[in-house]
């Protein structure tokens, strides 16, 4: 690959911690402000022909996630459970390659409204959990959202919507053509007095930075995109990093320890490289951006004797907080054929019932979207938890899969504390490190919220003229793709991990951007806004570094 | 080339042709390979033997695959190989459950004797006892992975030995191909555009 290399005594300004949303966009700032970076990847690095239509490797075997063989986890919904390890597919799902979760997500790019960083001021408290407001703003935030847009590249229809944010620039692409589930939605909709519109997406609806437009083969969510079309990281930020010369992406390198010196202060990482041998890679400044999942456990990897909680933990929070957002499903079958299984996944999303009402009597909002969902295989075993699972009528259902969508609906997720993600005693990865336990049961409130909006979505379809509309059970969720709160942005070191420019409280020289970042949990989609973070974060990190203030 | 025509193959050419994408054309030779091995893949010729299950147990595993996708009018998990691909996987890419199933699948085998002392295996039943059988037992851990393998060998790409022919992409209406242009429905042939309503007004 292009982009020079560096050796591990030689001193780099610095480590970033994971190729994803946020570190691609975190190198890339970095190096393209004159700083040397080494970005780390525990996955490989693969091109569009390792990315094929195969839903057994990519749901099941870790075709560009982590693989359930080498990188097993335990789950249990309350601490006085053992946490039992997950068989058959991780409990947290991530992307584990160079890109990672921007290589298999599905690419729903909405922004942050202005309620979400300031729900806990208008809302008011919430007992029992740490629900409170981020320390930045929406309006901070706006010039790096429209970043992401045309640097990342979303297509959508500024104005679209009544319950959009403000904006200072439309999108730069139109949006992608509508599918008959985004007619048929938006049919509902407007028949019951709502507000559909074109779906933000990151795909390239026509040529974009050099990229193509979307071919429509139907394998985004949980797939790699072979036509480039979908923006992920290793095809958008990083050759970009890489081109500035002072970036080299050193794949199949497994962070597992960040050193302290005497003064407290990060000296660099020590990883396992793709023979498994233990190296150390100096650096002035660590960046961790290894999803909500890995970067606390890593922080927690890393206790010595210095820090026995765990880097940047004095707080006690890191891990803690985690937040899945929901989704829940209302299904509709119509009488002719949708063929959902091509294209993009989403056309149409509404936002009407985004914000928190107290009328309902509990907190909770969320945007619908429609869709079918999984592709066959996936598609087929999820229809058999919700009806008939076997024989002639399961069948039967199998044959309805043509005329099938169903409306998504992503709501929130409040920060409990005893929801979080802890370095499982027992049970260790292929390298010897300790594996991810996660502890996890979802709010009243935020299940309260899901079958809310699951109602609202089935109307919509009744409304659309379905033949059968049916509901899946709201059931307390046992895993996620989404990873959010562990490492949580805020003014006060005694009760959160970073502050508003992404440094730790606690060690100068160690900054955490990613999911973990989060202080609430948004409408379910979350990697616009990590990636405007990222932006962010990146702008005032090069800044610090060229004060001599890392 | 019509879009809709597009194989993998062709899709992969195309795509370092005309789209200029750098990375295809600096890594051609590896992208043509991987193709290559693709395609051997799924012109592999049928698994003759079993090289995880034995000859008796292949037949009660094909039975209940067959009674959880039966054959109607359409093929169902007979027909598409389902066993062959449960056998190869617990034989390899999914090992990791295979000592589990061996036991459920011996305890399966015990229940099903006990109470049809007559016959000499869940196979050999009448299809109605066969499915007066499983009523009992789809909720143990063994049935719940049965049902996932036959699912998986049913929809898998064909070049993990089950879906043969494609029989399970047929059954659904799934078409195997690697792009599409609009419209993809019935529902979207006709879309007049989208039009911004105004807040708080039904159309």
């Amino acid at each position: 690959m292009s982009g020079r290399t560096y050796r591990d005594h030689e001193l780099v300004d610095f480590a970033v911690v994971g190729s994803g949303a946020a570190g691609g966009v975190i190198a890339r700032e970095l190096s393209q402000a004159g700083l040397s970076v080494v970005l780390f990847e525990q996955g490989s690095r693969l091109g569009p022909a390792d990315f094929e239509h195969d839903e057994l490797k990519y749901w099941f075997q870790g075709g560009v996630t982590n693989d359930p063989e080498r990188n097993p986890q335990t789950f249990r919904s309350d601490s006085t459970q053992k946490a039992m390890l997950q068989a058959v597919k991780p409990a947290l799902w991530y992307g584990r390659t160079v890109g990672g979760g921007t290589m298999h997500y599905t690419a729903n790019y909405w922004r942050f409204h202005e309620i979400d960083f300031i729900e806990r001021s208008v809302l008011g408290e919430i007992p029992g959990t740490g629900f409170v407001d981020w320390p930045i703003t929406y309006a901070e935030m706006e010039p790096y959202y429209t970043k992401v847009e045309w640097e990342i590249g979303v297509s959508g229809l500024a104005g679209a919507s009544p319950f959009d944010p403000p904006r200072t620039r439309p999108y730069p692409m139109p949006p992608l053509p509508v599918k008959s589930s985004g007619v048929l939605f938006e049919r509902g909709a407007r028949k019951l007095g709502w507000h559909p519109f074109p779906a933000p997406m990151a795909i390239n609806s026509q040529v974009h930075n050099g990229r193509p437009a979307c071919m429509h083969c139907g394998f985004c969510h949980g797939f790699a995109c072979e036509a480039l079309a979908k923006a992920s990281s290793l095809m958008t930020v990083i050759p970009q990093a890489e081109a500035t010369g002072h970036c080299e992406v050193r794949s199949q390198s497994y962070v597992m320890r960040i050193d302290t010196d005497k003064r407290g202060r990060t000296t660099g990482v020590a990883y396992f490289d793709r023979n498994g041998q233990e190296r150390f890679q100096k650096s002035r400044a660590v960046v961790v951006c290894a999803n909500g999942a890995e970067t606390p456990r890593l922080l927690l990897m890393s206790a010595n004797e210095k820090f026995p909680q765990g880097l940047a933990n004095s707080s006690g929070v890191v891990g803690k907080y985690l937040m899945f957002n929901y989704s829940s499903r209302a299904l509709g079958v119509f009488e002719h054929e949708l063929n959902e299984y091509k294209s993009v996944q989403v056309t149409r999303i509404l936002h009407d019932f985004y914000d928190s009402d107290p009328k309902r009597g509990f907190y909770g909002g969320g945007g619908l979207d429609a869709r079918i969902g999984p592709q066959p295989m996936v598609w087929a075993l999820r229809t058999s938890t919700e009806g008939p699972a076997w024989g002639s009528a399961y069948k039967a259902r199998l044959r309805e899969f043509p005329r099938s969508m169903q409306v998504a609906c992503h709501s929130t997720s409040l920060p409990v504390e005893s929801n979080n993600v802890t370095l499982d005693p027992d049970l260790k990865d292929a390298w010897g490190m300790p594996a991810i336990r996660t502890t996890y049961r979802d709010h009243p409130d935020d299940l309260a919220t899901a079958r809310f909006l699951q109602d609202r979505g089935a109307e919509i379809l009744e409304a659309a003229g379905a033949q059968r509309v049916t509901k899946a059970p709201v059931a307390e969720q046992r895993s996620s793709m989404h990873l959010l709160g562990t490492c949580r942005m805020g003014n006060d070191a005694a009760t959160s991990v970073i502050d508003r420019y992404h440094r730790s409280h606690d060690i100068p020289n160690l900054f955490i951007c990613d999911g973990s970042s989060f202080v609430t949990s948004g409408r379910g989609q979350p990697t616009m806004t990590i990636q405007a973070l990222a932006f962010r974060a990146g702008e005032h990190i090069a800044r610090f570094a060229k004060r001599g203030e890392i | 080339m019509n879009i809709d025509d597009l194989s993998r193959r062709e899709f992969l050419r195309a795509a370092a042709e005309s789209l200029g994408v750098a990375w295809l054309s600096l890594n051609w030779s590896q992208v043509t390979a991987a193709v290559h091995d693709a395609n051997e893949g799924a012109r592999a010729p049928a698994t003759v033997g079993f090289n995880f299950l034995t000859a008796a147990q292949a037949a009660d595993v094909e039975a209940i695959a067959a009674q959880i996708i039966p054959t109607d009018d359409t093929p169902g998990a007979r027909e598409a190989g389902v066993v062959y691909f449960i056998d190869r996987a617990l034989a390899t890419f999914m090992s990791r459950l295979a000592v589990e199933f061996r036991a459920g699948l011996q305890d399966f085998q015990h229940a099903c004797r006990a109470r049809y002392p007559q016959t000499s295996g869940f196979s050999a039943l009448p299809s109605a006892q066969q499915i007066e059988f499983l009523k009992g037992v789809e909720h143990t851990t063994f049935f719940g992975t049965a049902h996932m393998l036959t699912v998986f060998g049913m929809f898998a790409m064909p070049s993990y030995g089950g879906n043969r022919d494609g029989v399970g992409w047929k059954l659904i209406g799934f078409e195997d191909r690697h792009a599409f242009q609009p419209p993809f429905g019935y529902y979207d042939r006709d879309y007049p555009g989208f039009v911004i309503a105004p807040r708080g007004l039904a159309t």
